[in-house]
């Protein structure tokens, strides 16, 4: 299962990243024209039903869920000429130490650790563009600023607090207009392709005051960016039908080789699917799924100290780097809201928030408690 | 690779380019050209008109809008679009405008001479009357006189009827702005129609045949047309309207001859 779902987002890699750069900048759809037996199909059926068949409109009506819930992002392409720009804020709060599905206590982790993590605070300020360069492409960039907080506990019962913030990764990317019809039976479908890269300009070793010291380097999960390019495939679809719509996308984070610090973090793999209600021209609410997994850190740096004491005694599950991977599914209910034309401008206010209902972790490791996404999205 | 090869690859580009050529219509002096002034007619009941709530900017649209399809007046049908098939060298293209219905004030203006010259104005929540034509490959400049967006979204049909609709641009154009748009024939495909919609105003909505050359007209409100200066020769005389279809005949234009025929449509 893992190895078809690793193909499959190979296959994506090679074909998002193939479009990018081996297609001439053409105008419309990727697919456009290659589809002549379902367009003759869905044709036939419109004109039974005295219906227009429309292919290639990717054109994204003024609605409230014309832009898929907060959390998700590279969800629709813009038209030619078209800018919007977003600022996103994330706040995920992990508590408490799980492995495999089991909860385990804090005392239980100290058995087999010098210390324990006991709690997460990471929040992100996510500032991104995205501009219609044409009628097959629209360009995206996105900056995060990111600031996580870590509690900890050792065998002593002492208590402290590790922080990190900064600059996190820069991700820059395309997406690539696939294919799309509509009638006004069955609704709008539209494709596109992902494909990005993301820069490493996160910090890769923060520092902080630990019992070991006032500049010890922190573990994987307090770094700022992954220290290697990785590349960002995908697959989107999202439908509309009168007041009801969806989407599914399919996400990969494909790590390049590994960072200065001597290590490369593991892959990573999403796959959203979302459904939404509009219940009135301003207002819509969401309900979205959302499956992650993703790899244990290859390699480990060097740097970082994994034992203490003349007995080697490991000290924290965080340093390990085969104790990193896991897999989580979370539910997800969201508000989007689209405010009046404000001198030309589209206005997205959009808030989501969620928790894991399936958690399955490479640990012991802290478990995510809940989520939180609230963003503002202005079309101009 | 061998000469004949290369000679061969050669002649076929050359052939190609050729054809190529020999489709393009050339300006010339037409002398003894005839005329056809002809009438469509439509019989039967017009489809009722199409009562819009405008939903955006009704500050600027109006609170209701209605959109006629099909437009007569004592038996004549306005707005069909009569095109001469085939004709590859004559007269330029004639400097005409057309304008759309009130509230509207959008206007189709065909600047004439080497080309079509097709600027689009939109004004009043209009781009311009409901039927008019279109060129390939050459710019359509589309300007917004209103305070407000318009999103225009352009499509090719593949038949008249416009049963399968392919988008061919998708384009905010701000207000007081102008944006020049081309409609390629790769795009176009070889599909004779385009439509046009506003994606912002459901009601904006025309439709265009595409022509290569200025022998066409567009019916008057009491459904006569008229075009002159055609060369002598045999062709076909097509009659299209976007929602009662088309209608072909063969005309023989004689030297300074004039010719008269009829179209009559019929509630589909």
């Amino acid at each position: 299962m893992i190895w078809s779902i690793r193909y499959l987002f190979f296959g994506l890699i090679v074909g998002s990243f193939g479009m990018a750069w081996s297609l001439p900048p053409a105008e419309g759809a990727l697919l456009d024209g290659l589809m002549g037996g379902v367009e003759e199909s869905l044709g036939k059926r419109a004109e039974e039903k005295g219906e227009q068949l429309i292919i290639g409109n990717f054109y994204q009506a003024e609605r409230p869920d014309s832009h898929a819930p907060i959390g998700v992002m590279g969800d629709h392409t813009h038209n030619k000429g078209e800018l919007m720009f977003a600022y996103r804020y994330m706040r995920m709060f992990m508590d408490g130490n799980r492995d495999g599905t089991n909860n385990v206590s804090a005392s239980n982790v100290l058995s087999s650790y010098v210390v324990t993590p006991l709690q997460m605070t990471t929040q992100m300020h996510m500032f991104s563009w995205m501009y219609g360069l044409n009628d097959t492409v629209t360009l995206t960039a996105m900056l995060p600023y990111v600031m996580k907080s870590m509690d900890h506990r050792n065998r002593a019962g002492v208590k402290f607090t590790t922080n990190a913030s900064g600059f996190g990764d820069f991700k820059v990317g395309a997406l690539w207009r696939l294919y799309a019809f509509e009638t006004p039976s069955i609704g709008a479908h539209r494709f596109h392709l992902n494909s990005g890269l993301s820069l490493p300009t996160g910090g890769i070793n923060p520092t902080d005051k630990t019992p070991l010291g006032n500049n010890s380097l922190l573990p994987y999960p307090m770094r700022l960016g992954s220290g290697t390019v990785d590349l960002l495939p995908g697959l989107t679809y999202t439908g509309v039908l009168h007041n009801v719509s969806w989407g599914l996308q399919a996400l990969g984070t494909i790590r390049l080789g590994e960072n200065q610090q001597g290590y490369g973090e593991g892959h990573r793999y999403q796959l959203n699917t979302w459904g939404a209600y509009r219940w009135s021209e301003w207002i819509s609410t969401s309900t979205r799924f959302n499956w992650q997994q993703w790899g244990n850190i290859k390699n480990r740096d060097g740097q970082l100290q994994t034992t203490v004491g003349p007995m080697n005694l490991p000290l924290v599950q965080t340093a390990d780097p085969d104790l990193q991977a896991g897999k989580r599914l979370d539910i997800l209910g969201g508000v989007n809201i689209l405010f009046p034309e404000w001198m030309g401008l589209e206005n997205h206010l959009n808030v989501e928030a969620g928790l894991p209902i399936y958690q399955y972790l490479d640990g012991p490791q802290l478990k995510q408690s809940w989520s939180f996404w609230a963003g503002w999205q202005i079309v101009m | 690779m061998k000469t004949t090869h290369i000679i061969g690859i050669m002649g076929g580009v050359l052939l190609i380019m050729g054809a190529t050529v020999a489709q393009a219509y050339t300006v010339g002096e037409v002398q003894h050209g005839g005329t056809i002034q002809g009438h469509v007619t439509f019989s039967g009941t017009p489809p009722t008109p199409l009562r819009f709530a405008v939903e955006k900017n009704p500050e600027i649209c109006g609170q209701e809008r209605s959109l006629m399809k099909v437009e007569t007046h004592n038996g004549g049908l306005t707005g069909a679009v009569v095109v001469l098939e085939g004709v590859q060298t004559g007269k330029p293209f004639p400097e005409q405008a057309f304008t759309g219905h009130l509230p509207g004030e959008g206007e189709f203006r065909y600047q004439g001479g080497k080309t079509l010259g097709l600027q689009v104005k939109t004004k009043g929540c209009n781009f311009g009357p409901f039927t008019g034509v279109i060129a390939a490959d050459e710019p359509v400049q589309f300007g917004n006189q209103d305070p407000i967006k318009h999103t225009l979204h352009t499509f090719s049909a593949r038949d008249t009827k416009g049963t399968i609709l392919r988008t061919i641009h998708n384009q905010d154009i701000h207000p007081q702005d102008t944006v020049d748009r081309t409609f390629d024939s790769g795009k176009l495909r070889g599909n004779p129609v385009v439509r046009l919609t506003c994606n912002r105003h459901d009601f904006m909505q025309n439709w265009l045949y595409v022509v290569d050359h200025p022998y066409f007209a567009i019916s008057d409100t009491e459904g006569r047309f008229t075009i002159t200066q055609i060369p002598p020769g045999t062709y076909t005389l097509l009659a299209w309207h976007p929602i009662l279809g088309e209608q072909r005949q063969e005309v023989q234009v004689m030297e300074n001859g004039e010719l008269q025929p009829k179209f009559q449509f019929e509630t589909k």
